[in-house]
């Protein structure tokens, strides 16, 4: 083991009160949650293609970035528009 | 020396993300929560972004992770701005203050009224 997936397994573990906010709070919280686990998953996805020396993989975390931006803009109008 | 720096960009990168989760489930509301979202996405980002320069070198992927840090940092600001606007329209139906609604204008000045504002 490396210490690239030592790191991307410690930061899993960041995902755990992430989904605990995602069941149990209300859709505000869940937004934030939504917000939050997209960052953590795009660093996990940067540190997993280091640690298994996969590059393209790259590309991935960098798609993940952008469509997050993408979703959140959306999820955010959702939000206002529809859950008054 | 290489690797150590590596290493210690590593766990500064893992303890920034994990300690603002934690802080982030321990927030009252979705507005404080959110600022907690700018520390992993600006500072783990980029000690993560230094770790694979130092690691690779001047190599594509690490030109890719370092176009996916600076989406980051530009997402996170126009993302948590969208949110705290949709947040405040669900809660009182409008983005702009209604009369009558406290708002600071400087930070050492007294709460004044929008009406009192015009």
């Amino acid at each position: 083991m490396n210490v690239w997936e030592l790191a991307a397994e410690v930061m899993i573990f960041a995902l755990a009160p992430l989904t605990w906010m995602a069941i149990r709070g209300d859709v505000r919280q869940r937004l934030v949650a939504f917000y939050m686990a997209g960052v953590v998953i795009t660093l996990l996805l940067m540190l997993l293609t280091m640690a298994f020396n996969r590059m393209p993989m790259m590309d991935l975390a960098l798609t993940l970035a952008l469509m997050s931006f993408g979703g959140g803009i959306v999820f955010a109008h959702f939000l206002a528009r529809y859950l008054k | 020396m290489k690797s150590i720096s590596i290493d210690i960009l590593l766990i500064v990168g893992v303890l920034i993300t994990l300690l603002s989760v934690l802080g982030m489930w321990r927030m009252r509301d979705p507005y404080q929560r959110m600022h907690f979202i700018s520390a992993p996405a600006a500072l783990s980002a980029a000690c993560f972004t230094a770790a694979i320069f130092l690691q690779d070198g001047l190599k594509p992927e690490a030109f890719k992770a370092l176009l996916t840090t600076l989406v980051l940092i530009g997402m996170n600001t126009a993302v948590t701005h969208a949110a705290a606007r949709a947040l405040r329209i669900s809660e009182t139906k409008e983005w702009s203050p209604p009369p009558g609604e406290e708002v600071p204008i400087r930070a050492d000045d007294e709460m004044v009224t929008a009406e009192q504002k015009q």
